[in-house]
């Protein structure tokens, strides 16, 4: 199945391009793999008929818009690997573990091949409160599917719910019938998927009673607030309400951190939605911590390659992967700490450490496993 | 090559707590999803590959309520060209043998050259209906396929055997090939996909339009009832291999080629 260049064109106005390569040139992928954002427009422009299926670098991308955010005609040049990717998920044949993922999440709310009924385990022992139709709450806590199935990261939910008692803020969550945003399936370039997510999810939400949700992850923030259509509620990522809590001093320290903490800005919440601040405002507030900035921070923070799907595709790089490029600066820095704010960053950041050797040198933790030791 | 694929629609329980149902002879499917049965899907698949290198027609056939026309729909958006649903209340309670006897009823009157179907169901795991099929049409089998050659009026197939055996038959078409899984990769079915192919139509038969009688069907005709069903008894044992890192492998080896496991 082939795409016409020319109605790329048309439906994602890149006739604006004027073919500068800032995008390429900012692609954090393009150092190690063969995507080329400049070259697909270019194609487009010039007429030519693209042949999705044989385009393997479409699949490197992590949609972390830095090229959109770059762009100085206002083109959003990752929109064209979208719509390449949007045709090879609809010929069917894509890669084995995005197919599960993509599966799983049709059939069980989530893209890790969990079953629902499991989906509050992570809860543990901690008394948590699970909405029920028709029920109110200040605050909804939306957990993401990778916070309530993968191990390291139920740590994350596990702490967010220690805080956010803290705060005495009225939250509850919403257990079992909590369903994946799906932002990485609308990154992957299955809309139709994402469509139906998000008709589920919206269908869920009015059964419930809230003026506010708050997320762990980036990407269901970013979906929720970007992607989503009349969204009623108020949404937040976790870092933009815990900040707030800090300012308005219904969390206070009883402890300190005593240790050089850094910071890696998550593409999904820093680039996309500018939320560059709040984080380091808590990471800031915590006694006994250095904080120390990265080279590449805000806007110019190193993609660690989890979005876009990513966590279901390996690359065909064989060149370092940017997480280790990362921890290596970190190290480099006299960090101790590694901290970020996605769930995705933690899981292939730490990922990085290991295989670069430096588990002795840094941890990395999410914000709010650093906040839980000490407030 | 005109295909037919039979398919199952099967609960999902790799994770799932399977409960028994109160009457005890079947599980509480309230909470369970459902799907295509792996093994079907690969045949799904394979019966695709085939049309695409060498032309023909898909036909998927199952036995089923009405439930099942998601299954049908799936594989009619991965490009399956018609679909058959058989379904009736007398069917209720049929065993291996009388659903052999429902698919091969509403198969006989079609043109076909080749049926898939899995090698076996994970719900029942029975491995029955493929062979069973096969013998009512009067045409040869081969079950646990692992690669097909098709060519015209005949086919060389592998099954799969123990210790990773392969058998080699030369068959004549039309057969009834099962299908091991793992002999290829399925592709997805969009959600759009699978929304475009809800237009096409699902054909649905009754056993008056199958010519069969209610004695030859569900629990009337089947030659085997399920009495109980039971969980299995959960045990644990754990062996803690003692020793140092070297140790303890060269034992653990040990082990695992004295049990036949490597």
């Amino acid at each position: 199945m082939a795409v016409e260049g020319a109605v790329l064109c048309k439906d994602l106005d890149l006739y604006n391009c004027i073919q500068c390569g800032k995008c390429t040139g900012g692609c954090p992928v393009s150092i190690r793999s063969s995507l080329n954002p400049r070259r697909l427009i270019y194609e487009a422009l010039m007429g030519e008929r693209f042949n999705p299926i044989e385009r393997t670098e479409i699949w490197e991308c992590t949609t972390c818009a830095t090229c959109a955010e770059r762009c100085p005609k206002n083109v959003r040049p990752y929109e064209v690997v979208l719509e390449l990717r949007s045709n090879v998920i609809e010929s069917g044949r894509v890669k084995p573990a995005v197919r599960d993922a993509l599966e799983s999440t049709f059939m069980h709310g989530n893209p890790w091949g969990r079953v629902r009924e499991k989906r509050s385990e992570w809860m543990g022992d901690l008394k948590v409160t699970i909405l029920k139709e028709g029920d109110k709450t200040d605050l909804l806590y939306f957990v993401c599917c990778t916070a309530a199935y993968d191990p390291r990261i139920q740590e994350l939910a596990k702490s967010m719910v220690t805080v956010l008692d803290k705060t005495g803020v009225d939250f509850a969550v919403l257990g079992n019938a909590e369903s994946c945003c799906a932002n990485e399936m609308n990154e992957l370039g299955e809309k139709g998927l994402f469509e139906m997510a998000q008709e589920n999810n919206r269908e869920l939400f009015d059964k419930y009673r809230f003026p506010s949700m708050m997320t762990t992850s980036p990407h269901c923030f970013h979906a929720f607030k970007n992607e989503y259509s009349d969204i009623t509620f108020d949404i937040m990522h976790y870092t933009q309400f815990l900040s707030r809590m800090i300012e308005d001093d219904k969390l206070t320290f009883k402890g300190a951190i005593a240790k050089k903490v850094t910071y890696h800005d998550p593409c999904f919440l820093g680039k996309q939605n500018k939320i560059f601040d709040e984080p380091r405002h808590i990471l800031q507030s915590i006694p006994g911590v250095e904080y120390l900035e990265m080279d590449r921070s805000r806007e110019r923070s190193l993609c660690c390659e989890g979005g876009g799907g990513r966590m279901w595709m390996e690359s065909e790089s064989t060149e370092e992967r940017l997480a280790e490029i990362r921890v290596k600066d970190a190290v480099a820095m006299g960090a101790d700490v590694l901290a970020t704010a996605c769930p995705f960053c933690l899981l292939t950041l730490e990922d990085a450490v290991k295989t670069t050797g430096n588990e002795e040198k840094i941890q990395v933790r999410d914000i709010v496993e650093l906040l839980v030791e000490v407030v | 090559m005109d295909i037919i694929v039979c398919v199952k629609r099967v609960p999902e329980t790799s994770e799932s707590d399977v409960k028994i149902d109160p009457s005890g002879v079947c599980i509480v499917q309230e909470g369970l999803v459902f799907n295509i049965n792996e093994a079907d899907n690969y045949a799904l698949e394979e019966a695709l590959l085939i049309k695409e290198k060498q032309g023909g027609t898909v036909t998927l056939v199952t036995m089923g309520a009405k439930a099942s026309d998601d299954t049908l729909r799936m594989g009619l958006a991965k490009g399956a060209d018609t679909a058959i649903r058989l379904d009736d209340p007398a069917f209720a309670g049929s065993d291996g043998i009388v659903t052999a006897r429902i698919l091969a009823s509403a198969i006989k009157g079609l043109t076909f050259d080749l049926i898939l179907t899995g090698c076996i169901a994970s719900d029942d795991w029975a491995s029955v209906v493929g062979p069973a099929l096969a013998e009512m049409l009067g045409i040869p089998h081969a079950t646990m396929v692992t690669k097909a050659e098709l060519k015209d009026g005949s086919a060389q197939v592998s099954r799969e055997l123990e210790g990773g055996l392969l058998e080699v038959l030369d068959m004549k078409l039309p057969a009834v090939l099962t299908i091991q899984t793992g002999i290829n990769e399925p592709r997805y079915a969009s959600i759009m996909g699978i929304a475009k192919a809800s237009k096409k139509e699902i054909a649905l038969k009754g056993l008056g339009d199958l010519g069969l009688e209610e004695d030859q069907v569900g629990k009337k005709g089947s030659k085997t009832t399920i009495e109980k069903l039971t969980l299995p008894v959960q045990e644990k044992m754990a062996e803690l291999i003692p020793g140092a890192p070297e140790e303890a492998a060269e034992k653990l080896s040990g082990i695992l080629k004295e049990r036949g496991l490597v």
